[in-house]
């Protein structure tokens, strides 16, 4: 029984030792790094003091064909967090692709399916209660003499604002996604618009503009 | 191998599979409801089940913990010996003595609820606690505030540790926790549920207010929940202090002024007052709306609108069967009450 006890010992040993060993042998070689950048031109009447939105379900296609699709694919992208703004897709083998899609916001079962944890739990600010839904899109700052607050979210119909974002690429180790805010400002008439806090048509006519402004940088 | 060996091997396996992943074991728990009721809405896969969450969300559901001032819990407003409901106050009465802008509703059945609250703000049971722990006028708190408040309390750390098997409390665990107590509120044991079960008989007076039931009001309060989980407007006339327009605030959509979430009648002898302000005391009241008052609009339902008409007699009857709703199993279920032991273990007579 002793005998058989320590040979098991050693066997778990191994088999923890071995997938280990695989796991760096993969990091090498096939994965890719995700950088989500934001550009905005803050001056003396320009200040974000906040800016926030999700990123989600992201999948990898070749010639129109999906080829790779990131399980629990929900990120958090944070100005203020360095951390957020890059992750990596772990991918067991190599492959080929020519594009990248994934959604700004969160999609409806997200919103209807229960509470979650990670970057959607609800502790993260990006939760309405009193209108239940993920805030997909968090803006706040002051153009001055105005201060402007966008928080776009909203999947109910008529007014969902998730959008799908489809970004050509050349295949590489790493995707460097940029996220226009200065042309976003530019495009709104601050005087009109500068506070938006529920679901509705203007959160979706903006949350259309936004998935006009992603772009991937060399 | 022989069965020695393998014997010896499984249970090694099995006690190195269980020390490192269950250094506590939990104990499954499955809701009972009587078979001809429909499967529940909640997705139960999602949050099984277990005493340990179950004794947890029920701690949580009675500490004022989860408010700013620690001065309200959930069961000041949702009391358990009124089906979960603030009896005699119209309006919510929260922290600082401020008052809400509408009645809480009862709490049982939540499992098969699809929309919460008067106007269906929220859309999911697990996201609903959310809105009165941060509301200004129910609990004034905010979520990682009150995380932080039971990090602090090792009772707590230990709890969520046994149900979730983390050190961590997060916003999702604490929700999942509250989910799973009220969960469990179930009634399914008045009069009415013996009847269908064919272990009881209604009086003659009960059954023909079942008869006029069915005939005038299980269109809206439909059986078994005695509600069709939709939004309606049943002609009470706008508050026009309140100015409260129930469904339209979240839709947006003129078709939904005035609607709101059809209510239970579960145990409507203990939910007075009644509608979302509470404006009607007692059921004479109610009947004599539906019968008198139906205010015409553009979104009343069709079924009432020219008032229903109902004799004195019929009302005694129909009265008499709303009665029979009323579940003393539930409402007076020691599992449903203020958990002392948990607060309070030393006390506990065995
Ligand atoms: C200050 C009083 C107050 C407190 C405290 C309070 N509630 Fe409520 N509750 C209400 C009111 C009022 C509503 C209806 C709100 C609406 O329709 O806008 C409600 C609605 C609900 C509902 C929806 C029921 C349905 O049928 O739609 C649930 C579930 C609920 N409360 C659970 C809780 C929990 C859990 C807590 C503690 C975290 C809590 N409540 C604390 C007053 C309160
Ligand atoms: C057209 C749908 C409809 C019909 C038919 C209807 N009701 Fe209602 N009932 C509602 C709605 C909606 C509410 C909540 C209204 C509000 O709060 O503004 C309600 C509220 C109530 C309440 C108060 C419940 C509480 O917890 O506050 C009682 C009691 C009630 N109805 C009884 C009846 C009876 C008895 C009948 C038949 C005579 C009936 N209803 C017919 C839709 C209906």
């Amino acid at each position: 029984m002793i005998g058989q006890l320590k040979i098991l010992k050693w066997l778990f040993i191994f088999i923890f030792l071995a997938n280990y060993s695989i796991s760096i042998g993969q990091k090498a070689t096939n994965d890719i790094l995700i950088n989500i950048s934001t550009s905005v031109n803050t001056n003396d009447s320009l200040s974000i003091d906040k800016l926030k939105f999700y990123l989600s379900n992201f999948n990898l296609l070749k010639e129109g064909e999906i080829v790779w699709t990131e399980k629990k694919s929900y990120h958090l992208v944070d100005i203020s967090k360095q951390k957020s703004q890059s992750f990596t897709f772990i991918l067991l083998k190599s492959i080929e692709f020519d594009e990248v899609q994934f959604l700004l916001g969160t999609d409806s079962l997200t919103n209807t399916d229960g509470v979650m944890g990670g970057d959607l739990d609800p502790t993260k600010g990006m939760y309405w209660a009193w209108n239940s839904g993920y805030i997909n899109f968090k803006l706040e700052g002051t153009s001055s003499p105005f201060p402007f607050e966008f928080h776009l979210g909203g999947y109910a119909p008529p007014f969902q604002t998730v959008q799908k974002i489809k970004l050509q690429t050349t295949n590489r180790n790493r995707l460097n996604i940029g996220l226009n805010i200065t042309d976003f400002l530019n495009q709104i008439d601050l005087t009109k618009t500068h506070k938006i806090m529920s679901p509705g048509k203007e959160a979706q006519q903006l949350s259309i503009l936004l998935s006009t402004l992603f772009s991937i940088s060399e | 191998m022989n069965k020695n060996n393998i014997i010896a091997f499984l249970s090694v396996f099995a006690f190195f599979g269980s020390a490192m992943y269950f250094p506590y074991t939990t104990t499954p728990v499955k809701i009972k409801y009587p078979e001809y009721w429909p499967k529940p809405v909640y997705n139960f896969e999602k949050n099984p089940l277990t005493q340990e969450g179950i004794d947890l969300g029920r701690k949580l559901f009675y500490d004022p913990i989860l408010s700013k001032d620690s001065s309200i819990s959930c069961s000041n407003c949702h009391l358990s010996y009124t089906a979960f409901t603030h009896v005699d106050h119209k309006l919510s009465h929260g922290i600082n003595d401020s008052i809400g802008n509408r009645n809480s509703p009862s709490l049982m059945n939540l499992a098969w609820h699809n929309s919460f609250m008067w106007d269906g703000a929220v859309s999911h049971l697990d996201f609903q606690a959310l809105a009165p722990i941060s509301h200004p006028a129910e609990m004034g708190e905010n979520i990682n505030n009150v995380i932080l408040k039971l990090t602090k309390s090792t009772d707590y750390v230990k709890r969520f540790y046994q149900t979730f098997k983390d050190s961590a409390i997060t916003g999702e665990y604490l929700l999942k926790a509250i989910s799973q107590f009220e969960l469990t509120l179930i009634s399914c044991n008045s009069k009415y549920d013996s009847v269908m079960r064919k272990a009881a008989n209604f009086t003659l007076q009960e059954e023909n207010g079942y008869q006029l039931f069915k005939k005038e009001c299980s269109s809206c309060h439909t059986e078994p929940f005695f509600t069709n989980g939709k939004f309606e407007n049943n002609g009470i006339p706008l508050d026009s202090v309140l100015l409260d327009y129930g469904r339209y605030n979240i839709t947006k959509n003129p078709n939904d002024s005035l609607k709101f979430k059809v209510p239970t009648l579960r145990n409507i002898e203990f939910s007075h007052p009644y509608m979302h302000d509470g404006r009607f005391k007692n059921l004479s009241e109610v009947l004599k709306h539906y019968t008198t008052k139906v205010f015409p609009s553009k979104t009343v339902s069709k079924h009432l609108g020219n008032s229903i008409s109902l004799s004195s007699n019929q009302k005694v009857d129909l009265t008499s069967f709303l009665l029979t709703l009323t579940d003393k199993n539930f409402l007076f279920n020691k599992k449903n009450a203020f958990p002392r032991k948990f607060y309070f273990p030393s006390t506990e007579k065995k």
